[in-house]
């Protein structure tokens, strides 16, 4: 029993050092000075950090990127939210429509996707061929298998298709139903999924590069470009949006687990003030990197 | 006049009737009880009269007005699902009042805190429903379909989940409020016991159609067909050829002949004290014995017939398996079907 505890301990313990080394190592690497024939750097830095918080391409391609993401997850969440809602709720035969719909995006490298959409798009009557416009496209649709999951979950979970019943017969109408009884329940359902797509998005370079390019230089774009001329510098970006993405993630984790305790009717209003607060840090970051 | 009527009503799904041409009246103040097995339309009876689904044919009627096509939040009724389907993310009092809300009511807090009285939750206002027991939950959605003042009260199963030692307090719960409320009940259920004790009328269903409706007495006593013997008392049903042949008597009508468990007799070989004109003696032998509760069941053999006897639990009178008994059957306690 004892030893088979403690296998259990190491396996796991062999997993987080398996996922946390090539971490620890471009956190060594973007604050290294020396570093040639020693396991640990022979000095060390803040240059790379300082020269990142100098440049401006890095801020404007950092904003451009949290544009993109936050209209494609916003996007994401205004369509797919309804959609879901009204297809599972009302139209169940449609069902396996949607969930096909929105597992074809695995099915499609970016890079095929990519090339499609530009042929597509490029002597197409809606001229959004080399915009941001057609990027945020094409996230809306890469992220849609986490958006339908997370979402459709959510409502199986909370049997959202009885609550909306049981709120109509007390008087409620549908949309009174979804806004008083569904959504408050499944807020942190797409909270997670959010999450998800925002991570998965700081980190695409294939539909980017190919869409866009330098054009809208993205984050990863810059950090493409940065490649060839310091490793130290790429390590430092890196490491510089795993903190925002860490950051990001903690609070979320931190906030649904405090609602799975206490699932106080304040529970909506505390994820507005934690919306509002991140949106606060993130000015505030920002005015700060600007100035 | 009747409060409730529901006149022809047809429901299918696909291809399958699930509704076949259903007529029930009720009065004012009833409890009405649909009874019958799984998958014979009874929640779907029940979710058309509270407008959760359409109807193919026929009109629903609640106090003289017309409500087949009126939406569910137009209807007043209220009702209480098998699963309750409480509001995880609102507490008791919010739960109760979330209907009160909706129609913009007055008085709300006194109206909650009067309905939490009478269901007997004091205390549990703040709670949330995953913080309550199976009871308390069926509790705070009857309380939250009852505080609207609906005219009918739909109930679909709100017990099945329950054990039953809560599951018979909560019955006997249910029913004291409703006679105090006066409120017009329909109740399903596939518990013919839960059925009997709480209802003034019971509605057979099997397979979409009402087979038989009346008081629990009558249903018990009279049933119309061997469906109904068989599924509210545990006739001993038998075809009446083989039937014939069993009692040696040739004069008998019908098809088949249906008898309750608890009219037959069962006596040790060799004593003679019923008087043969008006029942029926067979000889035969204990195949199994069972108890439940004060009820002890036998299970007896003869001619290779089998039947169940039910005897109330005298102490030291158990037959035991393989004993040869005579049965004594009451001839004015067969149905003939
Ligand atoms: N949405 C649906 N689509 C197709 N068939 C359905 C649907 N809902 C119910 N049915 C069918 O209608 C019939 C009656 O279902 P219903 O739920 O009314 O049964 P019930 O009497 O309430 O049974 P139970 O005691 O198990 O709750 C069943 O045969 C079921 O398969
Ligand atoms: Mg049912």
């Amino acid at each position: 029993m004892k030893s088979l505890l403690s296998f259990h301990k190491a396996l796991v313990g062999l997993l987080v050092i398996y996922l946390l080394i090539p971490l620890i190592g471009t956190f060594l690497f973007s604050i290294a000075g020396k570093w040639d024939h020693t396991i640990l750097p022979e000095s060390y830095t803040m240059k790379w950090y300082i020269e990142l918080f100098q440049d401006e391409r890095f801020f404007d391609a950092f904003q451009r990127t949290l544009f993109l993401i936050v209209m494609s997850v916003g996007l994401s969440i205004v369509i797919m939210l309804p959609t879901i809602f009204i297809i599972t709720v009302y139209f169940s035969k449609w069902e396996r429509l949607l969930q096909a719909a929105a597992m074809l995006p695995y099915g499609i490298p970016p890079i095929v996707g990519a090339v499609g959409l530009i042929k597509l798009y490029s002597n197409s009557l809606i001229p959004i061929a080399g915009t941001p416009w057609i990027l945020i496209g094409a996230y809306f649709i890469t992220i849609l298998p986490f958006m339908y999951q997370g979402i459709r979950n959510s409502l199986r979970t909370i049997n959202a298709v009885q609550l909306v019943d049981a709120a109509e017969l007390l008087g409620a109408t549908k949309f009174q139903a979804f806004r008083t009884v569904v959504f408050p329940n499944i807020i942190s359902g797409i909270l997670v999924s959010t999450l998800l797509s925002v991570a998965l998005l700081f980190s695409e370079f294939a539909l980017a590069n190919l869409l866009v390019g330098g054009r809208f230089e993205t984050l990863q774009i810059f950090l493409a470009d940065k490649l060839n001329s310091s490793g130290h510098l790429t390590s430092a970006i890196v490491i510089t949006y795993y903190s925002v993405i860490l950051l990001l993630t903690g609070t979320v984790l931190k906030l649904t687990f405090k609602n799975e305790k206490n699932p106080a009717g304040k529970k909506k209003n505390r994820v507005l003030s934690l919306l509002r607060k991140q949106s606060r840090d993130k000015k505030f970051a920002l005015e700060g990197e600007n100035s | 006049m009747s409060y409730v009527t529901i006149d022809q009503v047809t429901k299918k799904y696909e291809n399958q009737v699930v509704l076949n041409d259903i007529s029930i009246t009720l009065n004012k103040g009833e409890f009405a009880t649909l009874l019958g097995q799984s998958g014979c339309g009874k929640s779907t009876l029940l979710r058309s009269i509270a407008g959760l689904e359409d109807v193919d044919a026929g009109r629903i009627l609640i106090d003289g007005k017309d409500i087949t096509n009126l939406s569910p939040r137009q209807r007043e009724v209220g009702m209480v699902f098998q699963s309750y389907a409480l509001f995880p993310n609102m507490n008791v009092f919010d739960n109760i009042a979330y209907g009160l809300k909706m129609k913009k009511v007055k008085n709300i807090k006194s109206k909650v805190a009067k309905m939490i009285e009478m269901v007997d939750l004091a205390g549990k206002e703040e709670s949330y429903p995953h913080q309550l027991s199976g009871g308390q939950q069926q509790r705070v959605a009857l309380a939250r379909a009852l505080v609207i003042e609906p005219k009918v009260l739909l109930l679909d199963e709100p017990l099945s989940a329950l054990d039953a030692k809560i599951r018979k307090s909560l019955q006997k719960e249910l029913k004291r409020i409703q006679k105090e409320l006066n409120i017009t009940t329909i109740f399903v259920t596939h518990d013919q016991e839960e059925a009997m004790t709480m209802s003034d009328r019971i509605f057979v269903m099997n397979k979409g159609n009402v087979v038989q409706s009346g008081s629990p007495t009558e249903i018990y006593t009279t049933p119309v067909n061997t469906f109904v013997a068989n599924f509210i008392g545990n006739y001993n049903v038998f075809k009446m050829d083989t039937f014939r042949k069993l009692v040696r008597s040739t004069e008998l009508k019908g098809d088949e002949v249906a008898f309750r468990p608890e009219v037959l007799k069962l006596l040790p070989i060799g004593e003679e004290s019923q008087d043969l004109q008006e029942n029926w003696r067979l000889k035969g032998i204990i195949k199994d014995v069972s108890m439940t509760g004060n009820i002890l069941r036998y299970e007896v053999e003869s001619e290779d017939f089998s039947f169940h006897v039910d005897d109330l639990h005298h102490r030291g009178a158990i037959f035991d398996q393989g004993t040869h008994i005579q049965i004594i059957l009451p001839k004015k306690e067969c149905l003939f079907l």
